[in-house]
């Protein structure tokens, strides 16, 4: 018989939880229809309902540690047939928040990217080093003695201003500091799940790692898990188009920075792009995926049924920098070719802004989710998570998991 | 009190058990009562069932003493087919409109039946919940009181068929009856108006309506009832198959805010009561039981320990929240076992959900001030004047019931004695 569990509430958890979309959390009595009604949860140890009794008891230690929370792609099939209006799929939405910020290296400033009252010192952060780098633009090219950038093509190159060597190593260095934070989060995240795993008694991994980071890209890749939600399918389509828009959208960038020193690139797709060049009509159509994908996803919240939720903040600041971003790029790229001076450097310039904040917020914001989400399926895939349970009903003739019988007594008193 | 000790009339409105009850217990006390049921007979819900709990005694036995009661009473006048349109004044002074639909039967109907065996047309079975079928003219229930048959207007062609008019020696039917109204002067009224079953249709996931081996637990009831369209024997209503293995699913609309969100506080012993009639039958049947919490108050947890020690039968936490069907009529239910933490999928022959009570919809009644009613849509009895019993006041066991209904005829008695 295993050791009684000794439990450690943690008031403060719940009551962040409360605060940040979990209001109804404590009007759950675990009758478990939402682990029933949830297509994405396996049969053995289902989500949400053991998610839901462990927030009420603020078990922080368990669902930090619990891949479940991001194996949830927010349906709202749970919250839509629960019959206490208790919201399962937005406490798993406030869980998988604590989750970013508690896993998050330096977790600062995940709490930061929580609270609206940072907001001009989150948009200041990036301003400043952006405009540091443009100070010390002239210095640096005199020093290592780069030709000023006067006698390019266009006159009007944006890359005048920005030239193309600083904005590789201003953002490759940056990218590399939120690489080693990104890194140092996974493996707290891993750590966390498997040491919660060996505690329950589960052995071994089911899979080796290899195959489960191609299960999970695969699943990535082609939404499956977003496909069998019922309730929320339009979520499937808004999601996509952000997705792959984005992606495009960032190898765009990267194809169209590096191309002056790439030795691939031929006269047809020489850069600056010109406007019929495959790369820009590429970005635009996927810039235009993204803000209609955003857009979309505005108006779903919107009109989100009562029963759902309509998001926190932590939700609406991602939306919002990913359409500035993309807004501020169209409006960059129309100015740009209504020769507007020298508004459309100060656009921009904001512009950068918004991608650099981005870049860096990305282990401590929303965005945040592609890392522990997809660190979360491979894990799911690792550790064997969606096997098959035992059909048959046990109920009384078989002893259920002792230490989780413990816990319904002591729910009782 | 003081006063000169005249008794005055009450009005009970509805006529299972509870108003039965009052009934009795008011007219016993020397009041005129006047009962008003909207069905062709007496009983309510209470015929309907085939055993009471605890005690597993059919409903015949506690009703017959009652009815003969009510029979022998000079002072308890019926009207069955009837239902109340209007009610105005206020406590010590009511008038009251009752409007009765015909019956097309008198008091001289024997029940011989002549007239079922004659009768062409056909109606679906209302008091077996549709399973089967009934002629037209029919008996409304055994050991009904009133005895005579009645016929459903709906379905009868009238006159111009009038096969039954022929074959009754009686002349007790009557086609051309028409549709009266009595106007009542009463110091009181008692609401003991009951209940019908939650709309199970409404169950999307759990397959009601869609999958014929889904049933309610009233259905189960008459199913196991010798009055019964199966004659008491529990078969599964696709193929009349015996039943190996059947499932309970509790709360079936109970506590769930997107259906009805009262507990209906009888389900549980309900549904521990029919394993009951299943073991009956088939003592090898496997019984699953699904729930969120059993709630059996007071004595009625040594009932619930007696089923637990039945080795066949298995006890779930966890709600059923989905329910399919293969393509050997069996059903897959589906709940997550909250015990183990793990999604239990069971296939039976036959699931039996276990719909609450939903109080009675009085809308139609025109009253004065209107009724209070609690958040659930149960009468809240506090009215003075406007009295209220049973499961009309909140959803109680038949024992209850009778208890309330005794309660709310010495308070309407208080209110009619001048």
């Amino acid at each position: 018989m295993p050791e009684p569990t000794l439990l450690k509430p943690d008031q403060k958890f719940i009551n962040r939880i409360i605060k940040s979309g979990g209001g109804n959390i404590k009007k759950c009595f675990q009758c478990a229809t939402c682990s029933v009604v949830c297509e994405l949860s396996p049969d053995r140890r289902p989500f949400p309902r053991k998610e839901m009794i462990w927030a009420q008891w603020g078990l922080q230690d368990r669902l930090l540690a619990d891949p479940d929370v991001w194996l949830c792609h927010q349906c709202n099939d749970c919250s839509t047939h629960c019959p206490r209006g208790a919201k399962p799929s937005e406490v798993l939405a406030a869980l998988r928040r604590e989750s970013i910020i508690h896993h998050s290296v330096p977790r600062f400033l995940g709490k930061w990217m929580n609270d609206p009252r940072y907001v001009p010192l989150m948009l200041l952060i990036p301003t400043v080093l952006l405009g540091l780098a443009l100070l010390l633009k002239d210095p640096i090219e005199s020093v290592l003695g780069f030709s000023k950038q006067t006698g390019e093509r266009i006159v009007f190159s944006y890359s005048s201003m920005f030239p193309h060597w600083l904005l590789i190593s201003f953002f490759l260095f940056f990218s590399l500091l939120v690489l080693l934070a990104i890194i140092a989060g996974v493996m707290r995240f891993w750590r966390a799940m498997k040491a919660a795993d060996a505690r329950s008694g589960m052995t071994g991994p089911a899979k080796g790692l290899r195959a489960s980071i191609i299960a999970a890209l695969k699943n990535i890749i082609t939404h499956d898990k977003f496909a069998t939600c019922s309730t929320e399918r339009p979520r499937f389509l808004s999601h996509f188009l952000v997705f792959y828009g984005f992606i495009a959208l960032f190898v765009v960038s990267i194809w169209a920075m590096t191309a002056k020193y790439n030795p691939l690139i031929y006269s047809s797709f020489a850069y600056p792009f010109s406007f019929w060049s495959p790369w820009r009509i590429l970005a635009n159509v996927a810039g235009i995926a993204v803000v209609i994908g955003c857009l979309l996803m505005i108006i779903e919240r919107l009109n989100e049924n009562k029963k759902a939720g309509a998001g926190s903040y932590f939700d609406w600041a991602f939306i919002g920098i990913l359409l500035c971003v993309v807004l501020s790029g169209f409006v960059t790229e129309i100015l740009h070719y209504g020769r507007v001076e020298p508004h459309r450097h100060i656009v921009y310039f904001v512009h950068l802004v918004f991608v650099f904040a981005l870049l860096i917020y990305l282990p401590y914001s929303k965005f945040a989710h592609m890392i522990y989400r997809t660190t979360a399926m491979v894990y799911a895939e690792y550790s064997g998570r969606d096997a098959e349970a035992p059909t048959a009903a046990a109920g009384k003739k078989q002893e259920g998991e002792k230490e989780e019988k413990n816990k319904a007594e002591e729910s009782k008193e | 009190m003081s006063g000169n000790g005249k008794k005055g009339k009450i009005l009970v409105v509805g006529g299972g058990i509870s108003g039965i009850s009052a009934a009795i217990e008011a007219s016993e006390a020397g009041c005129e009562v006047v009962l008003v049921e909207k069905n062709p007979y007496l009983g309510g819900r209470v015929v309907q069932m085939n055993q009471y709990f605890p005690k597993l005694c059919p409903p015949s036995c506690g009703l017959e003493i009652n009815l003969r009661r009510i029979r022998t009473s000079p002072r308890i006048r019926c009207l069955t087919t009837a239902q109340v349109e209007k009610i105005t004044g206020g406590p010590g002074s009511y008038k009251v409109t009752v409007r009765q639909e015909p019956r097309y039967v008198n008091d001289l109907c024997t029940a011989c039946g002549d007239c079922v065996d004659a009768c062409p047309e056909e109606r679906p079975d209302e008091f077996n919940l549709d399973m089967g079928k009934t002629k037209a003219i029919y008996k409304t229930v055994e050991t009904a009181y009133p005895v005579w048959y009645a016929i459903d207007g709906d379905a009868c062609k009238g006159a111009e068929c009038g096969k039954c008019v022929e074959a009754c020696q009686y002349s007790a039917i009557d086609l051309d009856m028409k549709p009266g109204t009595h106007e009542l002067d009463v110091q009181a009224v008692i609401f003991a108006t009951g209940w019908s079953p939650y709309d199970a249709t409404k169950l999307e996931n759990i397959g009601f309506g869609k999958y014929k081996n889904v049933i309610t637990n009233l259905m189960m009831e008459r199913l196991a009832s010798d009055s019964g369209p199966t004659a008491g024997k529990i078969k599964r209503p696709s193929d009349d198959k015996d039943i190996e293995s059947i499932a309970f699913v509790q709360c079936a609309g109970s506590r769930d805010e997107n259906h009805m969100e009262q507990c209906s506080g009888v389900c549980c012993m309900g549904s521990l009561k029919q394993t009951r009639y299943v073991r009956e039958q088939y003592p090898d049947a496997q019984i699953y039981i699904f729930y969120i919490d059993v709630r059996t108050p007071g004595r009625l947890e040594d009932f619930y320990a007696e089923v637990q020690k039945d080795e066949k039968v298995t006890l779930i936490k966890g709600k059923v929240a989905k329910i399919t069907e293969d393509s050997s009529g069996d059903v897959e239910v589906e709940a997550e076992d909250t015990l183990s933490g793990n999604r239990v999928k069971q296939k039976v022959n036959l699931a039996v959900l276990a719909t609450g009570l939903v109080p009675a919809d009085l809308s139609s009644i025109e009253i004065d001030g209107g009724l209070q009613k609690d958040e659930y849509g149960f009468l809240t009895g506090e009215q003075p004047g406007l009295f209220s019993a049973g499961c009309a006041r909140r959803p109680v066991e038949v024992a209850a019931c009778v208890r309330d209904a005794a309660a709310a005829a010495l308070k309407a008695i208080q209110c009619s004695v001048e």
